[in-house]
């Protein structure tokens, strides 16, 4: 990419490249001569933000391991190295936007501004969650925050927010869906489906793959025989643009010209941001069986927060000190949110029987008269 | 009141729910300035703009994904599937997302969409023009699954399903299109789902139906009538979810249960009612419950006449019902 150092003018980005896009190198220094607040918009406060959810995103997902390994929460589905490409694709959207998300994206909803209780609630299925408990851990979504509940299907998000898309558009109310998935999301129906729509109709789409290079343990590879997930866009006549998912500058750049461009009318575009999984793909995964840890290890020296973290120290906004009073307080602010979610109790049983439908037909009320008998009967037995 | 075919009476409640209602849009193949392969969507897209009305890639995935994700966003969409036998692509969206994003959202979304396509056979059309899958849609809880046999109630049940804030899936026999005219009221013309209509009072045997075999019940109940066997006909009308109080009503009369479609037999909308009838009201019953529908078999073509439950086949299972037969 070219240095563009004229104040004001955002950096030029490319699609369809073959190496990915990147503002920052490996270890987090700049790979062009920018300045965030000049070129990407970040002023510094909201730079160190930008890095302090993701440290904050980091310490909701160990608290979720913690609490799977516990036996409080049933499953658990990392985000761990995933951050900058979450976090930094959150960070370019505005309040008129809308998301439709992955099990990977739950841990940073707190960025969409959905509460840290909220989302221990989801986990745990606590009458906080604003699901009701009636989604396994993963599922976070909340209407309030503009962020739809996806389920579990692979792929289902991208051709369900394509026809969120459309509705935007049909209501000219401005706006952008941006839709997320895995690189194995992309081998679903649904993707070619959300694509192909959005091209014809030019949807306000944006398509984010966070490609981690593992579908639970089938290696990127075996998915495509693409070169870039990227390049699919070609074929839909959109631009696909080809990100490094751990610098979590270019993605917020990326992602802020593409929902701009989608906002106006321009059409819909595909991100591909490469990463990796640092954890297993779920606490149901050994990943020891498919990979090594030298790989493992590799790509935690490349983590993104490590890159963040140095690129901030290098702009003076970032000490040790700092990192320090930081952790401390996201721990508390987790432990806190964690004590309220497990306060909560438990959902009402009555309402799995009235949100089927808007209104309860007659063989569900006949179906919870039973299960009231049946519930008396089990209390009487104790 | 206005003399309307089947599809008159469909695109008169199209034309009037677009009409009334700017979250309303239609869309599917082909039924933009097409107007539809059967002409139902005809003259709405000149009527009312390439945004209410518009043709779709030929995608059923696509096009169902999309009705789910505008209907989540508040639209009404009504998403037309060509033929009931091209829908599978868009099951998923259907099954996976529709019929549970009320339920796993905790109500913060619902889905008020209807997906309106042909189903049924003795048309000519082979395998994948004729099939009568309902009961892969009934089986589904969070759907609503609704099939007219009259175009006064088509027009009434569309308007309906098109207000009702869950998903329904709603089919028309294409047999029926063009085959039938009665009067149809003008304007605002409701029928509410869930209620069955009482096509034809009778003393012996309660034959419940829907779609066009309301109409071959009708014919087996003229026949039979000469041979001094009354019918009550009970055409369901909606599926999901289904009138039980007006069969057991009925039933409180005649003890005799017959269902009569053309899907095939084996885990059927008819074993439905078979076991709600038996689970419910099984002292009712003076005789074994019959149910007369096509054979477990894909759709034949040339043969299709052996296939379709007919006069000679409903006669004969109600005489069953009445121990007259083995
Ligand atoms: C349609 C469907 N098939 C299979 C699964 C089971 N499953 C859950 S996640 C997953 C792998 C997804 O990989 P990818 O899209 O790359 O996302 P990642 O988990 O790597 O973030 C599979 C196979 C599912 N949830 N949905
Ligand atoms: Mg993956």
């Amino acid at each position: 990419m070219e240095a563009h150092k004229r104040k004001g003018v955002p950096i030029p980005i490319q699609p369809f490249t073959e190496e990915p896009l990147r503002l920052l190198d490996e270890q987090g220094n700049p790979v062009v001569d920018f300045d965030p607040e000049e070129h990407l918009g970040l002023s510094p406060s909201r730079l160190v933000k930008l890095y302090e959810d993701m440290v904050l995103t980091r310490e909701v997902d160990r608290m979720c391991w913690l609490l799977q390994r516990s036996g409080k929460a049933a499953f658990h589905i990392s985000i761990t190295g995933h951050e900058g490409a979450i976090v930094g694709s959150f960070y370019a959207l505005r309040p008129e936007d809308w998301i439709n998300g992955y099990y990977r994206t739950p841990p940073a909803m707190h960025v969409r501004g959905i509460r840290l209780a909220e989302i221990f609630a989801q986990l745990m299925g606590t009458a906080l969650d604003p699901l009701k408990g009636r989604q396994m851990p993963g599922h976070l979504g909340a209407k309030k925050a503009q962020s739809f509940t996806y389920g579990s299907g692979v792929g289902l998000a991208h051709v369900v927010g394509m026809g969120m898309a459309r509705a935007l558009q049909y209501r000219k109310t401005g706006g952008v869906v941006v839709t997320y998935g895995g690189e194995g999301s992309t081998s679903e129906p649904h993707f070619h489906s959300a694509l192909n729509f959005a091209g014809v109709y030019r949807l306000p789409l944006v398509v984010m793959i966070v490609n981690n290079q593992y579908a639970i343990s089938v290696p990127r590879t075996q998915q495509t025989a693409a070169k870039t997930i990227a390049e699919k866009g070609k074929a839909y006549g959109l631009p696909g643009f080809y990100l490094d998912g751990n610098d979590p500058l270019i993605v917020y750049h990326v992602m802020r010209q593409a929902a701009d461009r989608a906002r106006a009318g321009g059409g819909p575009a595909l991100i591909e941001a490469l990463t990796y999984r640092l954890d297993p793909h779920s606490s149901a995964d050994d990943d020891r069986k498919y990979r090594s840890e030298e790989e493992v290890k590799h790509w935690w020296e490349r983590d993104t927060l490590k890159r963040m973290r140095h690129f901030l120290t290098l702009k003076g906004l970032w000490d040790e000190e700092k990192e320090e009073a930081l952790k401390e307080r996201v721990r508390l602010d987790v432990e806190r949110a964690v004590e309220e979610a497990e306060a909560a109790g438990l959902p009402r049983v009555e309402e799995l029987f009235e949100e089927v439908y808007g209104e309860r037909p007659w063989h569900l009320t006949r179906q919870w008269e039973e299960l009231q008998a049946e519930m008396q009967e089990q209390e009487g037995g104790h | 009141m206005p003399v309307m075919n089947f599809a008159q009476a469909l695109r008169d409640a199209l034309r009037y729910e677009l009409a009334h209602d700017d979250a309303v849009v239609v869309f599917g193949e082909d039924v933009g300035k097409r107007g539809g392969v059967f002409n139902i969507t005809e003259g709405l897209q000149e009527q009312f703009g390439e945004e209410r009305v518009f043709d779709t890639p030929l995608d059923e995935n696509g096009i169902l994904g999309m009705a789910v994700g505008m209907a989540v966003m508040g639209l009404r969409p009504v998403a037309e599937i060509q033929f009931v036998d091209y829908l599978w692509p868009g099951y998923d969206p259907l099954y996976s997302e529709a019929a549970k994003i009320r339920f796993r959202s905790g109500n913060q979304f619902h889905v008020p969409m209807v997906v309106r396509s042909p189903y049924g056979g003795l048309v000519g059309g082979g395998l994948y023009h004729s099939q009568s899958p309902e009961a892969l849609f009934a089986h589904v809880a969070g759907l609503k699954v609704v099939i007219p046999s009259t175009p006064s109630d088509a027009k009434g049940l569309l308007i309906a399903s098109i207000r009702d804030d869950d998903p329904v899936v709603f089919l028309e026999h294409k047999r029926m299109y063009y085959a039938l005219k009665e009067e149809v009221p003008e304007g605002e013309h409701v029928v509410p789902l869930g209620k069955a209509r009482t096509v034809r009072e009778g003393e012996d045997v309660t034959v419940v139906t829907y779609g066009m075999m309301v109409h071959e019940t009708l014919k087996a109940a003229e026949k039979l009538e000469k041979e001094g066997i009354s019918l009550h006909i009970l055409d369901l009308r909606t599926l999901i979810p289904f009138d039980g109080d007006a069969i057991l009503h009925s039933l409180e009369r005649t003890g005799r249960l017959v269902i009569v479609a053309e899907a095939p037999r084996t885990v059927s909308f008819a074993s439905e009612i078979a076991a709600f009838v038996a689970e419910a009201a099984v002292d009712l019953l003076d005789g074994p419950v019959v149910r007369v529908t096509g054979w477990d078999m894909p759709f034949p073509f040339k043969l299709e006449k052996h296939y379709m439950p007919n006069v000679t086949r409903i006669a004969r299972g109600v005489k069953r019902a009445l121990s007259l037969l083995p």
